[in-house]
């Protein structure tokens, strides 16, 4: 039988076993984009901090976790912190994991955005009188959330791809439900295109609307 | 941590010159791929520059491909995808490595390089055609020069990228670095001392690659925009 008869054949079989790690891998995504949202935004306030101290921890944090590979990354967490008597469940570290390292990738994004608002608006806003957090919160991030939308997305869809690492920590998503299909089956060359369309659907949607928010956002500018 | 710098120290003279090794086969991986990428990347910008509609479609379709697949499909296609299609296509896990991340490096690169050819006004090509150059002069001699300035920190920041998505070549147990600490983390029992160690090797390699691309960065955009 041929390659493209047992493909057409062999997807009604194989393909809610790989959404099944889809909907896994966003989930994975999801945790992933919250930590690093929370921690890029912390990273970012540090690196504009005036005390140095606060600045060169955050700069530090920054520069290992973006000079490693966040499959290194990964496997200190998990099989690392494991030997030293903290062992995470595979999603938690894969979602820890590539949270940690998003952070440091995102403090970049949200300081370039914040630091591109003028800072003659802060000055102005503080001397109306509005306490240092209003000032971020009502003044500078609406504006510089525009700013920041389309590198978001790009890295939204590195994080997509990203989750494919997850499996090497045996974390159920698609890449590693895949790899036990060609156990059972053998029929590699499908499952693992199967899996490729499964990416693409969901990557380039998501790249296109980066790519539309960037024409947008420079239109406003 | 005292214990553990202890521990690293005291297994250094055995580990140290394995990941040495390990280190500059990642940097040949590294090396390879850029190559194949950068090669696949001009290939792929011209088609995608072409005057012929069908060109411009297969770069496109590649580009799109190349960029929203992750690397590790990517490798698992080539590496135990195509074999079974075609038994002459079976490669080592390091030749499929380099296939695998300079495709997709060239889908990559190819946008890198047609934003620096389209970055360059129009109106040059014209006027150095019309001057009777030849349309390989005018690319290699009035665009590429200017174009460079454009694409030189994005093609910076991909070898960075690359130097660390190599580490995914563990995976399908192409020799690299990862995969001699995973070796190593084995048969040792110590798993944070040489991942640590891993991560301080790959640390050691992009780091002085980042810096040497921001002063690029920032020399280029001197005196433009």
């Amino acid at each position: 039988m041929g390659f493209w008869e047992i493909l057409v054949r062999e997807t009604p079989n194989f393909l809610p076993v790989l959404l099944e790690g889809a909907v896994v891998a966003l989930e994975v995504a999801a945790g992933a984009v919250c930590i690093a949202i929370a921690g890029g935004l912390l990273l970012a306030i540090m690196l504009m901090t005036s005390f140095a101290p606060v600045r060169i921890a955050a700069r530090s944090y920054v520069e290992l976790m973006r000079g490693t590979p966040a499959l290194t990354q990964l496997f200190i967490i998990y099989f690392g912190l494991a030997d030293a008597g903290l062992s995470l469940p595979p999603l938690l570290a894969a979602i820890v994991g590539l949270g940690m390292n998003g952070a440091a990738y995102l403090s970049e994004v949200f300081r370039a955005g914040i630091s591109a608002i003028h800072r003659g608006q802060t000055e102005a806003a503080l001397s109306l009188g509005l306490p240092p957090l209003d000032v971020m919160r009502f003044v500078v991030l609406p504006q510089a959330i525009r700013i920041m939308l389309p590198a978001f997305c790009n890295y939204a869809v590195q994080l997509l791809k990203d989750t494919t690492l997850a499996s090497s920590v045996a974390a159920p998503e698609i890449m590693f439900r895949a790899r036990n299909l060609v156990m059972e089956t053998y029929l590699s060359m499908q499952i693992y295109l199967l899996v490729a369309c499964i990416y693409l659907a969901m990557s380039i949607p998501l790249s296109h609307l980066a790519a539309r928010l960037q024409r947008a956002a420079q239109a406003w500018r | 941590m005292i214990r553990f710098t202890q521990e690293l120290l005291e297994n250094l003279p055995e580990w140290g010159p394995q990941m040495l090794a390990a280190a500059l086969q990642t940097l040949q991986l590294t090396l390879a791929s850029f190559l194949f990428a950068t090669i696949m990347g001009a290939i792929v910008a011209l088609a995608r520059t072409s005057r012929f509609p069908a060109l411009r479609w297969i770069a496109i379709v590649f580009i799109e491909v190349g960029r929203g697949t992750p690397a590790l499909v990517i490798l698992f296609i080539i590496y135990f995808g195509l074999p079974t299609i075609l038994p002459a296509l079976e490669f080592d896990s390091f030749t499929a490595a380099v296939i695998g991340l300079g495709l997709q490096g060239g889908a990559l690169l190819g946008e890198v390089f047609r934003a620096g050819i389209e970055a360059i006004e129009r109106g040059q090509r014209e006027a150095s055609l019309s001057l009777g150059l030849t349309p390989a002069q005018t690319m290699t001699d009035v665009i590429a020069p200017q174009a460079m300035r454009i694409v030189l920190p994005p093609i910076g920041n991909y070898a960075i990228g690359l130097l660390k998505d190599t580490s995914i070549a563990s995976i399908i147990a192409a020799p690299e670095l990862m995969l001699r600490a995973k070796d190593l983390a084995s048969s040792s029992f110590m798993p944070m001392h040489l991942y640590v160690l891993a991560a301080l090797f790959y640390f050691a390699m992009s780091y002085p690659l980042s810096l040497i691309v921001r002063r690029l960065e920032t020399a280029l955009s001197k005196g433009h925009r």
